[in-house]
């Protein structure tokens, strides 16, 4: 029976474990596992930059070639499947799975710190950075997360609706492991996946809570002290974890869509009480400039100059979606049954990207305004600490205390439904894949998320929050390009 | 099978391995031989005397075969290739021969050339079967097949020439990808096993023994296995085109034509050549 136990619960009982010890080393010894973590970073930032570049890229080639070639009109579901949602229905989840925590984080101290410290090739603070700026914000957020979203959202669904397979990593390998993905190489790549998300999730709680104790001192000048963004999380992590163990997942759908509602409200303010003509114009140019070098930007690690500047932005964000693909291809996989793969990948690709875009435009072409036309200090502050760089640039709108109470909220709320939705994930994968979990899983895994983002505020902040995204992604990028593999065998067994 | 066979030579070619691979042909049903010698273009050997080809050609005479003799300038492997189709030959036989290692790896062999290139059936003689040197005449009744098929058209044209080998013991081997779902992937090993079930009730009049194997993996490295396995002494198989992925690989023939200790027997499919 135990043996049976063991066996069921393989996934669970070796991630959470690992995890275990992860937050045990954590707390015992920060210092070592902060150089050990910066040590293999380092290392994998060293020698596989270009390998980050290269699958982004392949990515989205693949699914593009896959959209237009003559295995688009595949179903994501039997032949008779109709889609679960309806078109207008399906395309708002995804354009709010397009939001979260780094849109508020990123959206004004992203272009302003490319646009104080680009690479040494670029004169700092100038027009030119500025363009800069702007292109490599879109091409951050722009087209490449979302191809690499779709990877797994196109074999997860692939495989579970159309081959009726539970819908786990782990059932996509079956044409090249066969009954192995019952044993331990499937139980690897789950296993794999559950690290991606919890330490992906993680960097964007720790974001998240960085961000709300910025606020809070800006506002009401609460201490900086660490203990008080510990103190955030915990007050977050009692929040979603109620809402998990109470079942009141109704309740916090309806928060997440009021949510959404005031993160476009404050969009909007920042569009019509700022220059309207001029970001419009931004966001014209630097789409402009994005779409017509995105081949360029896409395998572009400037090795001769600027090659740190590379590794530091494009790896880690290519690393960070890397480690959100699992809970956010699950997450479209699971709304997307019935939909053909040129209907989903073109959507996928297209609906949030070009919100994120309008986002960066609106929020990051502001700040760029504030800057070189109202000489505002913006971008000296998001150099100096990138989480305040919204709450600076809130100030000079008017409203600002509210703005800014409502950037906090938003915030909280995102670290909520994130979290909420990334522990349903991590209990749906260490379950076999099925969506009824284990109120003990909810808890240890509500729990893991956000003593793994304090572990990693306490042993080093931002840098080490990006370390371990970068970290945890590498193995499942492998994963992610084996996935093209078996879904291109799935797929050359179709008759089409 | 091999009534009229062309057998390529060479400047050196020993005339008691000649002759040796006469008695095979001869106990494999041949009746006349074209000694076939190509020089390269440019050959430090173009205009020597051929009166080595002549002895080898007596030699041949004395295994009761008709033997003709006829030479040819060009890349080697393709004008074998073209003279096989000229002369209107049922196969090509051709003694593998090493080449170093690193020329192997850069250019390809001969032997594997001409299993891309050629349009009739080649016998690529490697290891297995082993030839007596006493001078005594093979026994095809002992020979082990390994008959890899893909249960597809150039697989089916190869049946026929499987049943003339009437050997000892046929192997029937089928290597496909898993199916993408364990529910296909049942269906689909059923259908297999049904058909692999009906190609060896098609062989047993013709075999002592005859059985059948289904395999998922790489088709190369699954034949090359299973041919060590059962000690093959020819593997049978089906040439077609290979897929675009999968071309600067090779064709499946061509890896295994250099990792067999066993003979290769290789029906290329009708009006492939160029499409190979």
């Amino acid at each position: 029976m135990l043996r049976e136990y063991l066996r069921r619960e393989a996934v669970f009982l070796l991630s959470a474990g690992i995890i275990l010890l992860f937050i045990g080393f954590g707390i015992a010894r920060p210092n070592l596992l902060d150089s050990a973590s910066s040590a293999v970073h380092a290392a994998i930032l060293d020698n596989f930059s270009w390998l980050y570049l290269i699958s982004a890229f392949f990515f989205l080639v693949f699914v593009l070639a896959l959209a237009f070639s003559r295995y688009g009109t595949i179903k994501l579901g039997r032949d008779t499947d109709k889609p679960q949602y309806g078109f207008f229905g399906w395309v708002a989840m995804l354009f709010a799975t397009g939001m979260g925590i780094g849109l508020l984080f990123w959206g004004v101290s992203e272009p302003l710190v490319h646009f104080l410290q680009p690479p040494p090739f670029i004169e700092a603070a100038s027009p030119d950075a500025a363009a800069f700026a702007m292109r490599y914000a879109f091409f951050h957020w722009g087209i490449h997360p979302w191809a690499i979203y779709s990877i797994v959202g196109l074999a997860v669904a692939y495989f579970s609706f159309r081959r009726g397979m539970p819908g786990l990593i782990s059932s996509c390998f079956y044409p090249i492991l066969g009954e192995g993905i019952y044993g331990p190489a499937g139980k690897m790549v789950d296993v794999l996946a559950v690290f991606a998300t919890v330490f992906g999730t993680a960097t964007s709680l720790g974001f998240g809570a960085l961000q709300i104790h910025s606020g809070l001192t800006h506002l009401y000048g609460i201490s900086s002290a660490i203990s008080v963004t510990i103190g955030i999380v915990v007050i977050a992590t009692a929040l979603f974890m109620a809402s998990a163990i109470l079942g009141v997942e109704k309740g916090v759908q309806v928060l997440s869509k009021f949510n959404i509602v005031l993160a476009v409200a404050l969009l909007l303010a920042i569009l019509t009480l700022g220059p309207a003509p001029y970001i419009l114009n931004v966001f014209t140019s630097a789409l402009g400039g994005y779409v017509n070098n995105i081949i360029d930007l896409s395998l572009q690690s400037y090795p001769f100059a600027g090659f740190e500047w590379s590794r530091d932005w494009t790896v880690f964000y290519w690393a960070w979606w890397i480690s959100w693909s699992p809970f956010v291809g699950l997450f479209i996989a699971r709304i997307s049954r019935g939909r053909t793969i040129r209907e989903f990948v073109l959507t996928v690709l297209t609906i949030p990207t070009l919100f994120t875009l309008v986002w960066f435009a609106i929020f990051g072409g502001s700040a760029l305004h504030l800057e070189l036309d109202r000489g505002a200090n913006l971008a000296a502050v998001a150099g100096e600490d990138v989480s305040l760089a919204l709450f600076a640039f809130l100030e000079y709108y008017p409203f600002a205390g509210l703005l800014s109470i409502a950037a906090i909220f938003i915030l909280l709320v995102f670290f909520v439904t994130s979290a909420d939705s990334a522990t349903v994930v991590l209990g749906s994968l260490t379950s076999g894949g099925g969506l009824a979990v284990p109120v003990y899983k909810k808890v240890v895994w509500g729990l893991s998320l956000s003593t793994v983002a304090i572990v990693l505020l306490i042993t080093g902040g931002l840098s080490s929050l990006q370390a371990m995204a970068i970290l945890s992604a590498f193995p499942f990028m492998l994963v992610m390009i084996a996935l093209c593999y078996t879904l291109a065998i799935g797929l050359s067994q179709e008759n089409v | 099978m091999f009534e009229k066979t062309l057998i390529p030579v060479a400047y050196g070619e020993r005339p008691e391995e000649v002759k040796k691979a006469g008695r095979l042909l001869k106990s494999l049903g041949a009746r006349s031989v074209c000694l076939y010698h190509v020089n390269e273009p440019g050959s430090f050997f173009s205009g020597a005397d051929l009166s080595w080809l002549t002895l080898l050609s007596e030699e041949l005479e004395e295994t009761g075969l008709v033997v003709e003799i006829k030479t040819g300038e060009g890349h080697i492997a393709s004008t074998i290739a073209e003279t096989a189709l000229l002369e209107g030959v049922d196969g090509i036989y051709l003694k593998a021969k090493r080449r170093w290692h690193i020329e192997t790896m850069l250019l390809g062999s001969i032997s594997q050339d001409l299993l891309r290139l050629a349009d009739v059936p080649v016998f690529v003689h490697k290891a297995r079967p082993r030839l007596s040197d006493d001078g005594t005449e093979p026994d095809s009744s002992d020979l082990r097949i390994l008959y890899a098929t893909d249960l597809d058209e150039a697989s089916a044209r190869l049946l026929p020439y499987v049943m003339e080998f009437q050997g000892a013991w046929c192997h029937v081997l089928h290597i496909r990808g898993r199916m993408a779902d364990p529910i296909t992937e049942r269906a689909r090993r059923e259908a297999v096993d049904g058909e692999l079930q009906a190609v060896a009730e098609e062989l047993r009049p013709y075999y002592e023994r005859v059985t059948i194997e289904a395999r998922i993996g790489n088709p190369a490295s699954e034949v090359l296995h299973v041919s060590n396995q059962i000690e093959a002494d020819i593997v049978a198989l089906g040439r077609k085109s290979p897929a675009f992925l999968s071309a600067p690989m090779g064709a499946i023939a061509e890896r295994i034509v250099i990792g067999s200790r066993a003979s290769i027997f290789l029906v290329p499919q009708p009006g492939g050549r160029n499409a190979s």
